[in-house]
């Protein structure tokens, strides 16, 4: 018995090693997270995102149909009027606060269902963790569009005036 | 007079059979026993003229479909609301009223509370065929420095064309051009200057007329409703405190047939900013010369310490806008804890007040013959719904005779000898003439006179009733010689210390010219209060107290009719003012030990009688009317 298993024993331990090996030659699954990113389904529901128009005004109008959709009522949302010498979107009435609480939020997508311009969507961005509930407040600066990339903003509906907001068809 | 029997009618709604009073229309009839027919331009304080046609019924034996807003029952008739032809007029009226409207109801202050919107989920089409572009009218329209029209939102309903010719008597807004140009606006497109404007934003239908101090501000599903008093003047009239995170949004209207008539005027509506707390505040007390801040306790002890050497020379001065609860400590403070009979609530301006009745209650104007505004538009001024109320019974029939407050011998001549039931409405300030006309029109006239006297502030009433003056005691008892000084005589009368106690900015103590001579010389001031004001500079002691929009308690208006208010915001870290005064007494050795604004109220029902009326929604009468 002893002696059958010292002679097997260098062939298991090649065994071993030759399995170990072949994993070193097959693709790679893992990626070095915080580094790199999987890229995500094009319908992810991740962290939200507002858009603007594609001369850079906001699509949000503040009237906060996302914060009544919400079911677990995260979404604050104060509105303001826009005035020719502060002009943050097209029409009358902007979002002077918008605030997600990113903690208690369920990433359900009503938000994006109930805006009626289009302005929320859910997006790409799953990276969230941070070390203090403090900082899971989205504000409105945190979800906007950057200015330059609102160009090349695909969600802009074609053939949409810019300067009047689009109002969904009922 | 015999009380004439009104013919009944019985009529069919939907199968179901109700009988109504002859001359009540379809959709009064329908409504009392349930059944709803959607309307728009019908109001049930104006007359119907059934242009928006969204309450088209079926009416056996009639070829047509008829308005029921503006159809009268007659006996047998069989009306039916929920045929398929009433649908599609309905459906068809929805998409007419549609074509033009922009549905911008994301950003319409009205979404969330808008009868079209409502209706057209409940009865409209679920699309529109309309393949065209809108027509386009102005937005955003400045009616006013108060109101903004929407001309795009609107669908010629007419309610507030109405109400500016029909209720307040203004004709301000018309209708202007014919056809699908019509658009509302005034004369010249000139600024609006009614006192009622704000009741335009409430009744229209749409999101056409909106307030310009509510723009934006909220949804309706984010207000909390607090129902309460205006605190603008003594008319009491019954409103909703509409706030959203502890800040008020806007004051809205509360139906009161007995007071209000479901209108507010535009002086008491757009005060709310004064009511609104800006900071948060701590007691103040003044160290050699400088005001610092303290702990609640500290400075009652202070407060303590100091009237304790004042004693029986410190005066108080509690504003006509505090509830009838803090009144009754007030009072007990000064007058049982303190023995000091210097008390007053008055403003300088004030003559003495007597014991009154005042026996003509503000619903009671619809029923007489001819009622003399002594002083005219002051009157008006002072309580600006009255004039709604006049006006109301003028078209009516009633006589109203407008003359200078002087004016007693015009006033009489005036007034025909065959009147039955006179009413005579005054200012305080003009009481000694209206008391003069009363007893002058009394022996011309064969019926009786009566008088309504416009007291100052939201509780003037209240304050003379329990007794905030220098000469009197609760329910105007005599003081049997121990009466103090009025408010006019306090500078010269040799006081120690002064207490202000004031919670409304708009019924505050402004110092007189004597008075702002008088004030830096006295050694204690405590002033109670809920803003900031010029006062602060002067004070020795300075207390943080509750807005009227902060508290509960009842207050009584002009006609002695005691109502609630409630606490709208919440402002935790302020000491409720009663428990200031209890505090401060039970200092001075007093043993009061009330829990609770209730307690305090049933004590006063208990040691008042007549406000025992506070109970049964009733009005205080200190005799018998005449």
């Amino acid at each position: 018995m002893a002696l059958r298993e010292i002679l097997l024993g260098p062939i298991y331990i090649v065994r071993a090693l030759l399995t170990t090996f072949k994993h070193n030659t097959r693709p790679i699954v893992t990626i070095e997270y915080p580094e790199r990113q999987k890229a995500v389904p094009p319908r992810e529901r991740g962290k939200h995102i507002l858009h603007r128009y594609a001369d850079g005004l906001e699509k949000c109008v503040g009237c906060e149909l996302c914060a009544i959709a919400c079911p677990v009522g995260c979404i604050v949302v104060e509105a303001a009027e826009n005035t020719p010498e502060h002009r943050v979107s097209p029409g009358e009435r902007y979002a002077k606060r918008y605030e997600i609480n990113l903690l208690r939020c369920i990433y359900c997508g009503m938000c994006e269902e109930a805006c009626p311009y289009d302005a929320i969507t859910m997006g790409p961005r799953y990276d969230l963790a941070d070390d203090h509930p403090d900082k899971f407040i989205a504000v409105k600066e945190d979800m906007l569009e950057p200015l330059s990339a609102s160009v090349a903003d695909t969600a802009v509906p074609s053939g949409a005036p810019s300067a009047q907001p689009v109002a969904r068809k009922w | 007079m015999a009380t004439v029997q009104t013919e009944q009618v019985t009529l069919t709604v939907n199968g179901q059979s109700v009988t109504v009073p002859k001359g009540t229309l379809i959709l009064d009839a329908a409504k009392k026993i349930g059944i709803d027919i959607p309307i728009f331009c019908s109001h049930p304080k104006m007359a119907p003229v059934a242009v928006c046609r969204m309450c088209l019924v079926e009416v056996e034996k009639m070829p047509k479909l008829q308005p029921a807003c503006a159809v009268y029952v007659a006996d047998g008739m069989v009306v039916k609301t929920t045929t398929e032809q009433v649908n599609k007029y309905q459906k068809g009226v929805l998409e007419f009223l549609l074509i033009n409207h922009p549905l911008d109801c994301p950003i319409c202050d009205k979404g969330g509370e808008c009868p079209l919107q409502d209706q057209t989920y409940q009865y409209g089409p679920g699309a529109s065929r309309y393949q065209f572009d809108k027509a386009h009218f102005d937005k955003a329209v400045p009616l006013s420095d108060k109101i903004l029209l929407d001309r795009e939102r609107c669908v010629l309903c007419w309610r507030c064309t109405r109400f500016s010719e029909e209720i307040s008597g203004e004709r301000e807004l018309a209708l202007i051009q014919r056809g699908v140009h019509t658009i509302i606006g005034t004369f010249n497109d000139e600024p609006a200057k009614s006192a009622y404007q704000g009741n335009w934003t409430e009744i229209c239908p749409v999101g056409a007329l909106t307030s310009r101090q509510y723009r934006f501000i909220s949804r309706p599903w984010d207000l909390d409703r607090t129902p309460s008093i205006c605190p603008g003047c003594s008319m009491g009239c019954n409103i909703q405190i509409d706030a959203r995170n502890n800040k008020i949004g806007r004051f809205q209207s509360r139906e009161n047939l007995a007071v209000d008539d479901s209108w507010l005027c535009d002086y008491g509506r757009y005060s709310f900013p004064n009511f609104q707390r800006q900071s948060m505040e701590r007691p103040r007390v003044r160290r050699d010369g400088r005001l610092e801040e303290v702990a609640y306790e500290d400075a009652i002890a202070f407060t303590v310490d100091a009237l304790k050497r004042a004693g029986g020379q410190a005066a108080g001065w509690a504003s006509p806008a505090d509830t009838n609860e803090e009144l009754v400590l007030f009072r007990r403070l000064f007058r049982e804890v303190l023995r000091s009979p210097h008390l007053d609530h008055r403003s300088a301006a004030v003559p003495d007040a007597e014991p009154d009745d005042m026996s003509l209650a503000i619903a009671d104007i619809e029923r007489l013959d001819c009622a003399v505004v002594l002083g005219g538009q002051e009157v008006i001024d002072a309580a600006p719904v009255l004039h709604l109320r006049l006006f109301k019974a003028q078209r009516k029939g009633l006589t109203v005779l407008k003359v200078g407050a002087g004016q007693v011998a015009e006033a009489v001549a005036g007034v025909r000898p065959d009147c039955t039931v006179v009413g005579i409405l005054a200012t305080e300030a003009n009481k000694a003439a209206a008391v003069e006309l009363q007893s002058k029109l009394q022996r011309k006239v064969k019926g009786s006179v009566r008088r309504l006297l416009v007291t100052t502030g939201p509780n003037g009433r209240g304050a003379k009733d329990l007794g905030i003056l220098p000469h009197l005691g609760p329910g105007y008892a005599s003081l049997n010689g121990q009466a103090g000084k009025g408010r006019t005589e306090w500078p010269g009368a040799g006081l120690r210390a002064l207490y202000v106690h004031e919670s409304s900015p708009l019924h505050g103590f402004t110092p007189s010219d004597a008075e702002s001579m008088w004030l830096p010389t006295l050694p204690l001031i405590v002033f109670h209060r809920f803003k900031p004001s010029p006062l602060d500079e002067m004070a020795h002691v300075i207390l943080p107290g509750h807005a009227f929009t902060e508290k509960d308690g009842t207050v009584t208006n002009m006609e002695g009719r005691v109502q609630r208010i409630s606490r709208g915001l919440d402002a935790d870290w302020v000491l409720e003012d009663w428990r200031v005064f209890q505090e401060i007494a039970n200092g001075l050795g007093a043993g009061w030990a009330y829990e609770s604004v209730a307690d305090i109220t049933a004590e006063l029902v208990g040691s008042l009688p007549p406000y025992a009326a506070l109970n049964r929604g009733e009005r205080v009468l200190w005799s018998e009317p005449g």
